[in-house]
């Protein structure tokens, strides 16, 4: 008898087991967890019989990771994916062609501003490979009580790059002894700091096909523009100046009254400042040679593995947790949540926070995009732990006068070169 | 429970494993790697010794190269001769002198992100304490970019390198001073030696045999360099302070290029391996054993 009833649950828990399906799930957030979880059991809830294994690592130990279990054939069903790795891992056959199920999808209600990065080819008319969580862009922090104190009027849409240069000529303020106390600006030479520049004056660092790093006229330009405000103008701190503090700490702590970095550092902004100040965010300046503004948003995304062998399921997933589920509280401060009714909630919910003019996001968001993301990225731009080199180191040395710039973009084109033609052996 | 031969080798095993596992296999299957292409998503490509001819004509890697000398140059001297100025100063009959020792050792132990904060706080270019000590008490006009200028990079780390790992030499210097025979100290001190007299002629050859130890395990530290590195410059700025321990982390967990990665680690090995190999040839000459030798 007790063998019988054995028999029959053992039985019973196999057949539960071959009809229940399992989707496999991994981000770079472990700070949400919580929240995720609860995401995923509403999923489950949903759709009886399904399982969803959930793993979080922050990034340096997700991609690592991912690497591993890509080499091992073992990819999760539906992952995290970043624009700075996507063309990697979609040129390497990792991702699901997502085309095929986006028949239904309603994009209007979505920013699809930032989708050009997850088709391929890039552009309006690729595939895609990935769907967008959230999004960032570059924005101009600016400090308002230090323009009240001297006397300058805010930026404004119409701002040329010699009303920037006014306005920060106005806000570096020097003691009597010349020692300057406040930068009118904080030029540093990161891809979020120097790209806006370059495409709100129509320039491009990357050739048509995106396979090789050429500089063209209006994007020297720009460099030009920026290393001058530090070497020329002196109204932009040297980097090396600064170091010992945070680059993101130097705006926020008072140092320069004008700064260009992504909009996620709205919440660090938050953090430092306080009520110390007032601040708010506008678009970056439009340069001579160009007629119209050009932003520069990309997205963090939810990819489904190619060899996933649940990818109609997966694709649900996805579809569920880069839609109006996920709460707006779990979206860091300045990244734009996909879903355009997500980002009319956060903007509610963060109506008494500064910025004031945070909804300059939709603005952005409206706005056609350019990046300069390729495979190999991080290697030729310079990123995360190689932060020091390639295109960042040169242009550091630019900006602490130790280059001069035709110098510095020979050196970041030569090896950049290098670097794609292991990629893309033709231009 | 019967002793039988494969006792021993179920008690070994586990550790064998795991040597085998996380060591010696990875070590072989680097050498592999190191004749290869390989993304670490993709399959790799056998290309022959490629990487290492990439590795030679490639101007960046004799830069990071000479970086690795130079910080074992700075490192190596500065934290023995700290490691040993501690030990002779807590290796007295002193009160508090175990609470000293453990302040000493703390760095050592410290949370290398906490490690980060402070020394970001004292090598600040505008509001550090260095430059301030600098500018306001021995009157520079301006202090240097500890952190910025390609000229300190390097040595601001090997600074905050010294500073945390001195207290570990501490220690093993500790240790073998507290073995030394005092009885030829006290005889030398009859005969009228002086305290420099003693420390030279006696404490110091009677030390070597540990001087060449920690001497050995300085230098393969000094290859060794990561953690304060990717939390200071992360390797810059333009590659001024990469050594290749970080150049070996930047492609392989950063770029993904693992096989150029291998061929680097390889590279690390034959240096590493030469300098200490020469120290064993140069050991003669000044490490004195107190054991007579066999002849």
């Amino acid at each position: 008898m007790k063998s019988r009833f054995l028999i029959a649950s053992i039985t019973l828990a196999l057949l539960g087991l071959a009809s229940a399906q399992t989707l496999r799930y991994f981000s770079w957030e472990p700070n949400i967890t919580e929240q995720t979880n609860a995401l995923i059991k509403q999923f489950e809830a949903a759709h009886p019989g399904v399982k969803v294994q959930f793993e979080a690592d922050p990034p340096n130990q997700y991609w690592p990771k991912m690497s591993a279990l890509a080499a091992a054939h073992k990819l999760p069903d539906v992952f995290y994916m970043s624009s700075g790795y996507i063309d990697e891992w979609q040129t390497n056959g990792l991702l699901a062609d997502l085309q095929p199920f986006t028949k239904n999808v309603d994009w209007s209600q979505y920013f699809t501003g930032v989708l050009s990065t997850a088709r391929f080819p890039h552009g309006a008319n690729g595939d895609l490979y990935a769907v967008p969580i959230d999004w960032v862009g570059p924005v101009l922090y600016y400090n308002k009580t230090a323009f009240d104190k001297a006397g300058v009027a805010y930026p404004s849409a119409n701002w040329t790059w010699n009303d920037f240069l006014d306005a920060a000529k106005k806000l570096t303020v020097r003691d009597a002894n010349g020692k300057v106390t406040q930068w009118g600006f904080w030029a540093y030479g990161r891809y979020a700091h120097i790209e806006p520049w370059v495409f709100q004056n129509d320039g491009h660092i990357l050739n048509a096909a995106r396979t090789r790093i050429q500089v063209d006229a209006n994007a020297t330009a720009a460099l030009k523009f920026l290393a001058d405000l530090v070497n020329v103008d002196k109204v932009a701190p040297a980097p090396k100046l600064m170091s010992g503090v945070n680059q993101q700490d130097v705006f926020p702590q008072g140092l320069a009254a004008m700064w260009v970095d992504g909009s996620w550092n709205i919440a660090n902004n938050r953090k430092i400042i306080g009520d110390k100040f007032q601040w708010d965010i506008a678009m970056v300046p439009r340069g001579p040679a160009a007629t119209s503004d050009t932003a520069y948003t990309w997205p963090d995304m939810m990819a489904v593995s190619a060899n996933s062998k649940n990818k109609e399921l997966a694709w649900e997933f996805v579809q569920f947790m880069t839609g109006t589920a996920r709460p707006a509280d779990t979206y860091l401060a300045g990244t734009v949540p996909f879903a355009k009714a997500t980002e009319e909630a956060v903007l509610k919910s963060d109506a008494s926070n500064q910025p004031a003019h945070e909804s300059l996001m939709l603005e952005l968001g409206k706005l056609p995009s350019r990046t300069t993301f390729t495979p190999k990225w991080s290697e030729w731009r310079g990123y995360s732990a190689a932060g020091g080199g390639g295109m960042n180191g040169e242009l550091d040395k630019v900006f602490n006068g130790q280059e001069s710039l035709a110098d510095a973009i020979a050196a970041f084109t030569s090896y950049g070169n290098q670097v794609l033609a292991r990629v893309y052996p033709n231009p | 429970m019967r002793y039988r031969r494969i006792t021993p080798y179920l008690f070994i095993g586990p550790m064998i494993v795991g040597l085998l596992v996380f060591r010696l296999i990875p070590i072989v299957a680097s050498l592999a790697a190191s004749f290869t292409r390989w993304n670490v998503f993709t399959a790799p490509t056998w290309v022959g010794l490629a990487n290492y001819r990439a590795m030679l004509g490639s101007p960046d890697f004799w830069q990071i190269l000479r970086n690795t000398g130079v910080f074992a140059l700075l490192y190596v001297p500065g934290t023995m001769g700290l490691g040993l100025a501690l030990a002779l100063l807590v290796n007295r009959e002193l009160r508090g002198v175990t609470a000293l020792r453990g302040v000493f050792f703390m760095p050592y132990i410290t949370s290398v992100v906490a490690v980060a904060i402070v020394w970001r706080w004292i090598f600040a270019t505008q509001y550090g304490v260095l430059n301030y000590l600098l500018t306001r008490v021995f009157g520079m006009a301006q202090g240097p970019s500890w952190l910025g200028d390609a000229h300190y990079a390097l040595l601001a780390l090997a600074i905050v390198y010294v500073w945390q790992s001195s207290g570990f030499q501490m220690l093993l210097f500790l240790a073998g001073l507290q073995n030394l025979d005092l009885s030829l100290e006290e005889a030398a001190r009859c005969d009228g030696a002086t305290r420099w007299q003693v420390f030279r002629h006696i404490t110091l050859p009677l030390l070597s045999p540990m001087t060449f130890f920690i001497l050995i395990v300085s230098l393969i530290n000094s290859s060794k360099t990561f953690q304060v590195t990717y939390a200071l410059t992360g390797g810059g700025p333009q590659n001024a302070s990469t050594t290749l321990a970080y150049a070996i982390y930047q492609n392989a967990f950063v770029f993904f290029r693992m096989g150029y990665a291998s061929a680097l680690a390889y590279a690390l090995l034959v240096v590493v391996g030469a300098i200490t190999l020469a120290n064993f040839g140069l050991r003669r000459r000044w490490v004195y054993h107190d054991e007579p030798r066999a002849s």
